[in-house]
């Protein structure tokens, strides 16, 4: 039932919380992350290294699969199923149908973003151990909080307490599930 | 030389006051959300709102009860109210997604305290215009034909259609503002979370918020989802009022069939959006007492907007009355002529003095600090700009090509009631919205406040 999610420790600026990301990362931690209340510019590179084109190109995939299935609809429609001669305009109008096409590209694309978004940050997760400290609230408002995680390889419970200490935690709190 | 006039705003003018801090921002705005009694003053709003709303349930019963011809549409004016209101409605939501998007992506500092208003704005005007065309079908049971889905009776729609491309618009603006509006919410929402007190409010913004925790890979995946939802709404509200302008456009009908109408519409969008805004933040902040958040700089600014989307519009108007002079279509300069100094003259030139000539005032620094003038000129354009729509869409057909074939639109009672009825429902919609939402993006605020206070 308790086993050890981590350690916390509650930082009241970005630059300490940036100063102490960089020191987990440079002494071989490589399983911590940072709560932040807005997104701290140099953090994202240092939690997470290497490039992040998930989104963007999921994104664009599904674009370029929307306009084609947008278009194919009114194909279907106008040529296939139902052709109507409309004053001796070509059947495949395709000026006319790239309007609805386009909408529909960009409707299945924000779709993509957002529930993308959330898949790739493995929300919606109502529950998660962080919740349980008393001091995690504060990084919704105006706290920076790093936590590094019991299955690090190199996770030591002391070590990281008291390198926390020596970087200037407010707080500094183990989390268990 | 430059001219540096004493009332102008300096530079350097805060964009939040100096008083505001990381803590404070959160607490003050979300305890908006968390107070558990509503203020006097949103009670009697929504009052009011309320009423309005059941005036339009009333008039939508008269309506479906007896058949559009409760208005004052009928041969050769079949195109009344329903339809000005339509696009007047869109334009206002338009200019939402203008204000938050376009500024969004030109990364103007002040767009992130406005753009939860304006975002809320358009989500309250997007069903007005909605309803609007469907209240004005003969049969408004059977709008979902326009679907194009698979059905035994092999009805499809007809795809080279504007009036069909304008549906397919509206449904796809109406599902991503809202996808743009909760991907910019969830982090403020996870703040509600976290200051709630009751276990309710906790359970349900802690339902909504979907477990946000502000980790490092949330942020990154929110903003860079975010940055690429901004550059497909700015271009997409373009479309969308563009496509309401071919709609009319794509008619052969004199005065209306001209070109210029997909920019024409999308100006007017501009103006009456910013319009409808300002006087939002000005409520919101009175209201809700945010004058440090929501300070003379957003006015300023938005009110600059403002009188872009004037100039703008002047110059469609100079080419609304060129087209028709210069052109050798007889039926077009007759429409004009009757348009300008015919039935509809009135509503015609007070109309170009509310959107053009009084928004000019706002080239003066004291007015765009004035709040009371702002309001007076916002209330001008937004009224000029319905006054727009009704000219347009009624006097195209009231002055057709045959003379044999004119006549005159008369609104009656239960135009005007859908009217006020349709107003009801949008504020109704966004005293819904002041009550549950954090009204200014405290995320993004967030950053404005770290950049400008320091902590």
């Amino acid at each position: 039932m308790t086993t050890l999610y981590g350690v916390l420790a509650v930082f009241d600026t970005p630059e300490a919380v940036t100063k102490a990301a960089v020191y987990l990362r440079e002494s071989g931690f490589r399983r911590f992350e940072a709560y932040t209340p807005y997104p701290v510019e140099p953090l994202n590179r240092i939690v997470h290294p290497g490039p992040k084109r998930f989104l963007p190109l999921l994104m664009f995939a599904v674009a370029i699969l929307g306009a084609g299935y947008g278009y194919f609809v009114q194909y279907w429609d106008e040529v296939l199923n139902y052709p109507l001669n409309v004053g001796g305009r070509p059947h495949n109008s395709w000026p006319a149908f790239t309007v609805s096409a386009f909408e529909f590209m960009l409707l299945v694309t924000m779709a993509a973003g957002l529930f993308g978004m959330l898949a790739a940050s493995s929300l919606p997760k109502l529950y998660h151990p962080l919740f349980q400290s008393r001091f995690f609230a504060r990084a919704s408002r105006d706290r920076f909080i790093l936590c590094v995680k019991a299955s690090d390889p190199i996770f030591d419970p002391k070590e990281v307490e008291e390198a926390f200490g020596q970087l200037g935690a407010e707080h500094i709190e183990e989390v268990r599930t | 030389m430059t001219i540096t006039l004493p009332t102008e705003l300096p530079a350097d003018a805060p964009i939040v006051t100096r008083d505001v801090t990381l803590a404070s921002l959160s607490e003050e705005v979300s305890g908006r959300v968390l107070a558990n009694r509503a203020p006097r003053w949103w009670w009697i709003g929504f009052g009011i709102s309320f009423t309005l709303f059941l005036l339009l349930v009333i008039a939508m019963t008269w309506l479906f009860v007896n058949g559009i011809g409760v208005w004052g549409v009928n041969i050769p004016v079949a195109w009344g109210l329903a339809l000005a209101e339509y696009v007047w409605w869109i334009a206002l939501a338009s200019g939402g997604t203008i204000v938050s998007a376009l500024f969004f992506l030109t990364g103007s500092p002040w767009r992130s305290a406005t753009n939860r208003i304006a975002e809320s704005m358009l989500l309250s005007a997007v069903p007005c215009a909605g309803l609007m065309p469907i209240m004005h079908l003969g049969r408004p049971g059977l709008f979902y034909w326009l679907f194009p889905y698979s059905n035994v009776m092999g009805v499809w729609p007809q795809a080279r259609s504007p009036l069909w491309w304008d549906f397919i618009c509206i449904v796809c603006y109406m599902l991503m503002s809202l996808m743009y509006f909760y991907a910019g919410l969830i982090p403020d929402l996870a703040t509600v979370r976290d200051l709630a007190k009751s276990r309710g409010k906790q359970i349900l913004y802690g339902i909504l918020a979907l477990g946000w925790r502000g980790s490092t890979r949330e942020w990154q995946n929110q903003r860079t989802v975010y940055a690429i939802m901004s550059a497909i709404m700015a271009p997409m509200v373009v479309s969308v009022h563009s496509v309401v302008g071919l709609d009319f456009a794509g008619g052969l009908t004199p005065g209306w069939h001209d070109t210029q109408f997909p920019p024409y519409f999308f100006f007017g969008a501009v103006i009456s959006g910013t319009a409808v805004i300002i006087m939002l933040t000005i409520l919101v902040r009175w209201g809700y007492s945010l004058q440090n958040v929501l300070t003379e700089y957003h006015l300023n600014a938005m009110a600059k907007v403002m009188l872009v989307g004037s100039l703008m519009l002047a110059y469609a108007y100079v080419w609304e009355a060129f087209g028709p002079i210069y052109g050798s279509e007889v039926a077009d300069k007759t429409e004009f002529m009757q348009r300008v100094f015919g039935f509809t003259s009135p509503a015609f030139w007070s109309e170009k003095i509310l959107t053009v000539v009084i928004p000019q005032l706002l080239w003066l620094p004291f007015v765009r600090r004035n709040q009371a003038l702002l309001v007076a000129i916002s209330t001008g354009v937004i009224v000029g700009m319905w006054q727009e729509r009704f000219v347009f869409v009624t006097s195209a057909t009231e002055h057709n090509y045959m003379p044999s074939y004119w006549g005159v639109f008369f609104p009656t009672f239960w135009d005007w009631a859908t009217l006020a009825g349709t107003i009801g429902l949008f504020l109704t919609l966004f005293f819904l919205f002041l009550r549950f939402v954090p009204i200014v993006s405290i995320a993004e605020m967030r950053e404005v406040v770290q950049k400008e206070n320091g902590r």
